[in-house]
């Protein structure tokens, strides 16, 4: 078997553990925190009769394996449940909104990659100028302040005092794009609808830099740091002896091993997006499924609870296996040792 | 190469500020109406209990009664008439009502409606919980019968939708029995009534999207809005920037007072409803020290409601607080006179605490505030500062809104003192008081109190059985007076809710009393509103 298919299999296998762990965990802890689900649902008015009955409906009067085992029936016929907070099938809910947010998430991840890795280089390639000093202080900032704070004043500078980006929702109220993917970005190319495209980019502009923003400052203050490093090792000194052109030695001999830990910081922040993007969504009514999954734990929507939490380790998982993936594809020594064992 | 970012930058920026406008615009003729709640808006009606809930209901169904406006009571609405013998209640249905679907409404509608309710068990069904049968007569009449005289039960019919039957049959999802899920799964996101706005889309975690019902039986005004975007979960921050740019038109009662002061400021009408709420705060009465009146009266008069009032106010003229009378709001039948509002008295309340029988310096009393609600911490620290005023230690301490209504179902875990609002949820006063005070109704949310008097619970058993509104008021004002002499609660002020709005809408339930539904959520009845563009 060629490594990397080994190495994707071992993964595999791992994942799905942890996931089976994750569930059992997450099914135990929404189970055990104070407040009665079915007095939540029914809100305060309900009688006491009201809410015995919806506990039983919801089998919360069963002792908790077998809540458990019950659960694990229904997930393997593709069932999580009524949410008790949108009263639709969970199943449903995490299919209208889990695109939403996957797209903030990769137009965050691609600012991210776009913006934070040629500033590390720039500043690499400038250090101890003011270039590099300049980048320093706009990371520090980016990394410093949290995704939510960025977003109300991206809002107040861009939205309030200069009305240049739209602040709520993903399209205008104007548009009318029938659900394909989901990716309203997609869907209104498949529409064929230019103008809904440029407005659906429009209002996908903010939140997506304001999550970005920590991960831009992470990735360029990693990059820089590395690729610093890797400029004072020995065979760089050789290259630059031999007389190669900077650029060819930036990008053959000092980006590509900086390369490494960027991406795996990378990759974490990305999978991390998916869980944190929910004041990002909460401050520009972004309607995702981070968003959701808050309401469902204030609400203590059990069924709810635990798919948000399994969908959201899953693509944790993937997004973690693919970047193991790329770092095995560009490091050779993680496909050697995959191939010796 | 650092020059050409900078022009980038620039020239993007400038491309957006001339593509936003175009972007943004909606270029329509129809108007529309956006307006916001926190939680989100329930479809189902029979499982309407929150203020979202509420608003959707009285804009997409209809019930038999409708609120008076600028005065408690009902008036005729789907029923165009009734008689009752107190125990049997028949009314005359309307002959010219259709169902958005074009189905005529009749007295089978009605039945079904009940049924459908009282089988489902959610939302508001329990103030239905006297009636024992509904029967249709004819097309054009139906029965209840009640197990037992029960005043309340024409205002309960508020909570009443009635839905299309026949539609509703058409659409039912898997469950046991003839009636399956009694539609449930379907009208969890689709609408089977008569009234004046039609849904055209809900997504619960952003939006429910209404249009107006041409044919509605008493007509929709011209200046009505089209469309209503009722938006749900929208920030403080958000709204405020969205009513700023004109992108917005009705706040959500949940803005923090500073929050409606600035938009106020800048040009923004404050909208208010009020009538049938109150803000209590109960205290415990089966432990030390409020088991003795005299502590209880100690502490109630040594409250500074004035402070409270303040702290809840938005502007010089506008609050969302106003003093209270008593246990019930100004406005609902048996509220005791606006001459009696209740007032700090400081020399009586340590008169009244020398009288209790604990020593002040052995009570440590504690004062919880809900954490879902961030205003009752300022409300339990301006407790403590009164308390230690007349040599009261306290502690204040945070529950979460799940633990709190756990913990209030035993009376030794129930805190010393509770802070709740509370409002009637079909206008009368039974709604607000039985739940709160009856004996029999101890132990929950709304009655952390425990208090067991018999006095009171005649007064309000009569509340419920005679049938003459005079008589039923007198007997809440005497209630009203008899729990002031027992002092369960501090009737800390009458809730007013505060609403921030553009000027491109009209709401006269909200800016004239006389206009004003005697229940709230029903002011938002869209189309007594009008657009001015």
């Amino acid at each position: 078997m060629p490594a990397v298919l080994r190495l994707l299999a071992k993964r595999l296998v791992t994942s799905l553990i942890v996931l089976i762990g994750v569930s059992m965990l997450i099914f135990a802890i929404a189970r055990v925190i104070p407040g009665d689900p079915a007095r939540i649902a029914l809100g305060p008015n309900a009688t006491a009769e009201q809410v015995a009955a919806l506990r039983e409906r919801l089998h919360l009067d069963q002792p908790l394996v077998t809540q458990y085992a019950n659960f694990v029936a229904d997930l393997s016929r593709g069932d999580l449940g009524i949410s008790l907070y949108t009263n639709r099938p969970v199943m449903q809910d995490i299919a209208d909104f889990l695109p939403a947010t996957l797209e903030l998430v990769f137009a965050a991840g691609i600012l991210m990659v776009l913006i934070g890795l040629p500033l590390g280089i720039l500043s690499a390639r400038y250090r101890d100028t003011w270039i590099d000093n300049l980048v320093r202080l706009v990371t520090l900032l980016g990394v410093s302040a949290p995704a939510f704070v960025w977003a109300v004043i991206l809002m107040l500078l861009f939205a309030y005092f200069v009305p240049l980006f739209p602040i709520a929702g993903r399209i205008s109220d104007s548009f009318a794009i029938p659900s394909v993917t989901g990716f309203l970005l997609v869907d209104t190319l498949l529409a064929g609808n230019g103008r809904a495209f440029l407005d659906a980019a429009w209002h996908i502009v903010l939140p997506a830099f304001a999550l970005a923003l920590s991960g831009i400052g992470q990735a360029a203050r990693l990059t820089r740091s590395n690729m610093v490093e890797t400029y004072s090792k020995p065979y760089i000194e050789m290259a630059q002896s031999y007389g190669f052109p900077e650029k060819r030695i930036a990008r053959r001999y000092a980006f590509r091993p900086s390369l490494i830990p960027s991406l795996t910081i990378i990759g974490l922040d990305f999978a991390a997006m998916l869980g944190n993007a929910f004041l990002v969504e909460a401050v520009f009514a972004w309607p995702g499924l981070s968003r959701y999954g808050v309401a469902v734990i204030l609400r203590k929507d059990l069924n709810a609870i635990v798919g948000t939490v399994l969908i959201i380790s899953a693509m944790f998982l993937i997004i973690n296996v693919i970047v193991d993936l790329l770092i095995a594809y560009i490091n050779p020594r993680i496909r050697y040792s995959q191939r010796q064992s | 190469m650092i020059y050409k970012g900078k022009m980038s930058f620039a020239a993007l920026l400038l491309a957006g500020a001339a593509f936003a406008p175009w972007l943004v615009s909606t270029a329509s003729a129809e108007t529309v109406l956006r307006v916001d709640e926190v939680a989100v808006g329930e479809l189902d009606p029979a499982k309407a209990s929150d203020y979202a809930d509420s608003v959707l209901m009285f804009n997409v169904y209809d019930t038999l009664v409708l609120a008076n406006q600028g005065a408690p009571g009902v008036q005729p609405h789907l029923a165009e008439s009734w008689e009752t013998d107190g125990k049997t209640y028949t009314f005359k249905l309307r002959s010219d009502v259709k169902f958005q679907s074009g189905n005529p409404l009749t007295a089978e509608d009605v039945v079904f409606s009940f049924d459908r309710m009282k089988a489902i068990g959610q939302g508001l069904s329990y103030l239905f919980t006297q009636v024992e049968k509904v029967e249709a007569l004819d097309a054009q009449t139906v029965k209840f019968s009640l197990s037992t005289d029960y005043s309340p039960f024409i205002s309960a019919l508020l909570r009443l939708p009635i839905v299309d039957k026949k539609l509703v049959m058409e659409n039912l999802g898997a469950g046991d029995g003839d009636m399956k899920d009694w539609g449930q799964g379907w009208l969890s996101t689709h609408a089977a009534g008569s009234g004046a706005y039609k849904v055209v889309s809900h997504n619960p975690q952003e939006e429910t999207v209404m249009g107006k019902n041409a044919d509605y039986f008493l007509g929709v005004p011209a200046k009505a809005p089209d469309t209503v975007r009722y938006r749900y979960g929208l920030e403080a921050a958000t709204v405020r920037t969205l009513i700023a740019r004109g992108e917005h038109d009705i706040s959500s009662q949940w803005l923090p007072p500073e929050v409606l002061k600035s938009l106020a400021g800048e040009g923004a009408q404050l909208l208010t409803e009020s009538g049938a709420a109150g803000f209590y705060i109960k205290m415990n009465t089966t432990k030390a020290p409020f088991d003795d009146v005299n502590c209880r009266l100690a502490v109630s008069k040594a409250f500074d409601y004035a402070a409270a009032t303040k702290i809840v106010a938005v502007t010089d003229t506008v609050s969302q607080g106003v003093p209270a009378t008593g246990a019930l709001p100004q406005g609902v039948l048996g509220a005791l006179p606006a001459s009696e509002v209740i007032k700090r008295d400081l020399e009586g309340a340590k008169a009244d605490l020398a009288k209790c029988k604990y020593k002040p310096e052995d009570i440590n009393i504690e004062l919880s505030w809900i954490g879902e609600v961030p205003l009752e911490e300022r409300f339990a620290l301006l407790m403590q500062a009164n308390f230690a005023e007349i040599g009261l230690k306290s502690e204040v301490k945070k529950f979460p809104w799940a633990l709190f209504a756990e913990q209030v179902t035993k009376p030794e875990n129930t805190p010393n003192i509770s802070q709740i609002f509370v409002n009637a949820v079909t206008g009368d006063p039974d709604t607000l008081l039985y739940g709160m005070y009856h004996s029999s109704a101890a132990g929950t949310w709304q009655s952390p109190e425990y208090l067991k008097d018999a006095k009171v619970d005649e007064l309000l058993d009569k509340g419920r059985t005679v049938t003459a509104p005079e008589e039923r008021a007198a007997a809440y004002a005497e209630a009203g007076e008899r729990l002031k002499e027992l002092a369960p609660t501090i009737f800390a002020y009458d809730q007013i809710s505060v609403f921030a709005g553009s000027n491109r809408v009209k709401v006269p339930m909200m800016t004239d009393p006389s206009k004003a539904f005697s229940l709230i959520g029903m002011n938002f009845t869209f189309r007594l509103m009008e657009m001015n563009e």
